[in-house]
């Protein structure tokens, strides 16, 4: 059974195109524009949440490891998906957020693991959505490891 | 909407100047050419010269080095632009003029120092891919990083982050063993 997305027109969702195109050859899927984004997968399940779409999609292909390669890691992803819902879409939230993700990418270059997962994805999008994050990279003053990182994505994610 | 259209006719775009290491072909010639290059680099404190079938001789690390990446035809990782190009013969010489030079904890100290400056807004030593310089300093400092405390590991902490990066990307690391990092910090109480 061929796997059918709908991808919202007005609005498609970074980490859902990035997801398909990542997952390119390895799963078949229909795409199609609509006015919602909804993943159709039997003619009685569907998912309509952004998180749950990726989610899905990327356990179909487990070898690419964007959910991470192991519990640790999973739990990890699970934790910035979150992450990403929460501290930085709540105005009142987001310095100590992104105080909190320059930390925690002093050490690493993706933020999970060895390579890039959803979890790299989510926040990514999620700042890139933001006004706050675009005037602080207007004006230069981004914390440099957030910088870093997101202008290392950004390259990969220009389709 | 291009990009709902590329993926409804399934077309595939990748771009290539940031993404050579995808492919598993470029990895595999990686892969022995880092072999090659770690070989040469082992009969230390001599010069190595290498002899091509051609009867060719080449004289130092950097110069055979990048010889080798030309005869792989992965040129890539040396750079695509004249900048960049530029840049990675930079690091290249540094390797062999700094990196390769040092004979006290100073120097080290300084080399680090530095390094960990350059690297701060930075993924690898050129642009946002791998290049040779990236692999050639892996291979240079790998006893220096090996031999950190942890509470040195965390100091240059963009030093550390860039080795874990490149001990980790395929094909590079060889026979090397693991060196082991904290991915959170525990000195530092700035936060």
């Amino acid at each position: 059974m061929a796997l059918t997305l709908t991808v919202s027109s007005s609005s498609p969702h970074l980490a859902v195109l990035w997801t398909v195109e990542h997952l390119k050859g390895q799963v078949q899927i229909n795409v199609k524009e609509g006015k919602d984004t909804v993943l159709r997968v039997t003619d009685t399940i569907s998912f309509t949440d952004v998180h749950s779409i990726i989610r899905y999609l990327a356990r179909l292909a487990p070898d690419k490891g964007l959910c991470g390669s192991h519990l640790t890691e999973q739990t990890e992803v699970s934790h910035w998906l979150e992450f990403s819902q929460t501290k930085l879409m709540q105005k009142a939230e987001f310095a100590a957020g992104l105080e909190a993700l320059n930390n925690s990418l002093s050490l690493r270059t993706y933020l999970v693991g060895n390579s890039v997962t959803l979890a790299d994805m989510c926040v990514y999008s999620a700042l890139e959505g933001s006004n706050e994050w675009q005037t602080q990279l207007q004006q230069n003053q981004a914390p440099v490891n957030v910088r870093r990182w997101y202008s290392f994505l950004e390259p990969q994610l220009v389709f | 909407m291009r990009v709902i259209e590329n993926l409804k006719n399934g077309k595939y775009e990748t771009n290539k100047q940031t993404l050579p290491q995808c492919n598993e072909a470029f990895l595999k010639t990686l892969e022995s050419v880092s072999h090659t290059i770690l070989s040469l680099q082992q009969k230390n404190s001599k010069i190595p010269v290498l002899q091509n079938k051609k009867g060719h001789r080449m004289v130092g690390l950097a110069t055979i080095a990048s010889y080798l990446v030309k005869e792989a035809k992965i040129e890539e990782i040396l750079g695509s632009t004249v900048e960049e190009k530029a840049i990675v013969q930079q690091w290249l010489e540094y390797r062999t003029s700094h990196i390769d030079r040092v004979s006290c904890w100073e120097d080290i100290r300084n080399i680090l120092k530095d390094l960990n400056h350059y690297l701060e807004d930075k993924v690898y030593f050129v642009e946002n891919m791998i290049t040779l310089a990236d692999i050639l300093i892996y291979y240079g400092l790998h006893p220096v990083i090996a031999g950190l405390s942890f509470q040195e590991k965390e100091t240059f902490v963009n030093v550390s982050r860039w080795f874990c990066h490149i001990q980790n990307y395929p094909s590079i690391q060889q026979h090397f063993p693991v060196v082991v990092f904290i991915k959170n910090r525990i000195y530092s109480t700035s936060h």
